[in-house]
């Protein structure tokens, strides 16, 4: 499946939840795809910690409705994460592992083992129960209304298989924030719906 | 467990959740085993034990997003390793984190597989302009607090190195 139409498929099914996004072209395609920088963070360079900072979030605020994306690149440098997820099991967490089977943040170089690699079986290895795959556009817009409509019993892992970005594709814009100005739009935003205070603490 | 290293751990525990510490995200460390278990048996904490480093700076960083405060605890070879993770997320976007360290291969540390840790452990600090508190007696624990504030008002990370006398006695 195509990347940006994998990624723009997902954003019409979003309802309140925010997003994180990993490294690279996830950044890009979701930026490309919804213009959003005020409901969701952009965890640009992080090399596997975006489901990590997602966990550290939704545990945080269970009410909170939250989508993590992260390459596979990312993914085969940290898969114990999943030990994490699955122990912590949070019903408001969403992983999707964008598989385009190379390091696509860096000129698509190859990503070890890649042919073999199965992501969701590495998953059922860890314990993980809500498992989707998804390889065809049509089987996700089916399969993201079946996702989305239901109450998760817990930590739901998904993953995409698309195509590498083409070069045009790469030439796609970055989101043009720097990191400061993320946290505080995203920090704000979550103050505003949560009710929470984020940034509050004063000396 | 002797007396005065679960004196030290409960006195750490204390700190922390007086701060407003509730999320603590370990590995461990053999020193630091007594004050992990303390965290781990304390309602007031939500602990995690984690597969590695770099996941308990994404796991905090998270938690800060979220109102949470939390902790990050584990030995010095565990913080060697997390230097690109908190240069990229903890400085690119400014977001407060206090680790709990070891300050491994010092004088008292009889573990030669330490000595990396002796040599470099505080010029990478250094390098990386990361500011830390050396705690060697039971009563500057207090200074965690201190710290876990100095984080929220410089918007960075901060990491607080526990002494084999604090955690374990001195021999």
């Amino acid at each position: 499946m195509n990347y940006l139409e994998c990624f723009r498929a997902i954003a019409r099914h979003r309802t309140n939840e925010v997003v994180i996004t990993s490294a690279g072209n996830s950044g890009q395609a979701w930026w490309a795809a919804t213009g959003d920088s005020v409901a969701s963070f952009y965890l640009d360079a992080s090399m596997s910690l975006s489901t990590m900072f997602a966990s550290g979030l939704a545990l945080a605020q269970p009410d909170l409705r939250i989508w993590a994306f992260m390459g596979d690149g990312a993914f085969c440098m940290n898969p114990g994460m999943l030990m994490i997820e699955r122990e912590l099991n949070l019903p408001n967490l969403t992983h999707f592992l964008v598989s385009n089977r190379v390091y696509g943040a860096t000129s698509n170089a190859a990503l070890p083992n890649f042919a073999q690699n199965d992501y969701a079986a590495i998953a059922r290895g860890m314990g993980l129960q809500r498992i989707f795959e998804f390889r065809k556009l049509d089987a996700l817009e089916r399969g993201l209304s079946q996702m989305t409509a239901a109450n998760a019993p817990g930590h739901t892992f998904v993953v995409l298989e698309v195509e590498p970005f083409t070069a045009s594709e790469q030439a796609l814009e970055q989101p043009p924030f720097n990191g400061t100005e993320l946290k505080y739009r995203f920090g704000r935003h979550l103050e505003a719906v949560l009710g929470c205070d984020v940034f509050g603490y004063r000396v | 467990m002797p007396e005065q290293k679960a004196t030290t751990a409960v006195r750490i525990a204390d700190e922390l959740s007086s701060c407003g510490v509730r999320l603590v995200a370990s590995l461990p460390d053999n020193w630091l085993m007594d004050v992990i278990e303390t965290i781990r048996r304390d309602g007031r904490f939500i602990h995690v034990p984690v597969n590695r480093e770099e996941s308990a700076i994404g796991l905090c960083s998270g938690a800060y997003m979220g109102a949470m405060g939390s902790a990050a605890l584990m030995g010095a070879s565990g913080f060697m390793t997390v230097i690109y993770a908190l240069t990229k997320i903890n400085y690119t976007y400014e977001i407060p984190l206090l680790l709990l360290a070891t300050l491994r291969g010092a004088a008292g540390d009889h573990h030669k597989h330490h000595i990396s840790n002796g040599l470099y452990l505080l010029p990478v600090l250094e390098a990386i302009s990361m500011p830390y508190q050396i705690i060697d007696d039971r009563d500057d624990v207090g200074l965690i607090s201190r710290c876990y504030r100095h984080t929220r008002t410089y918007s960075r990370p901060m990491v607080v190195l526990f002494t084999r006398d604090l955690l374990r006695g001195r021999h």
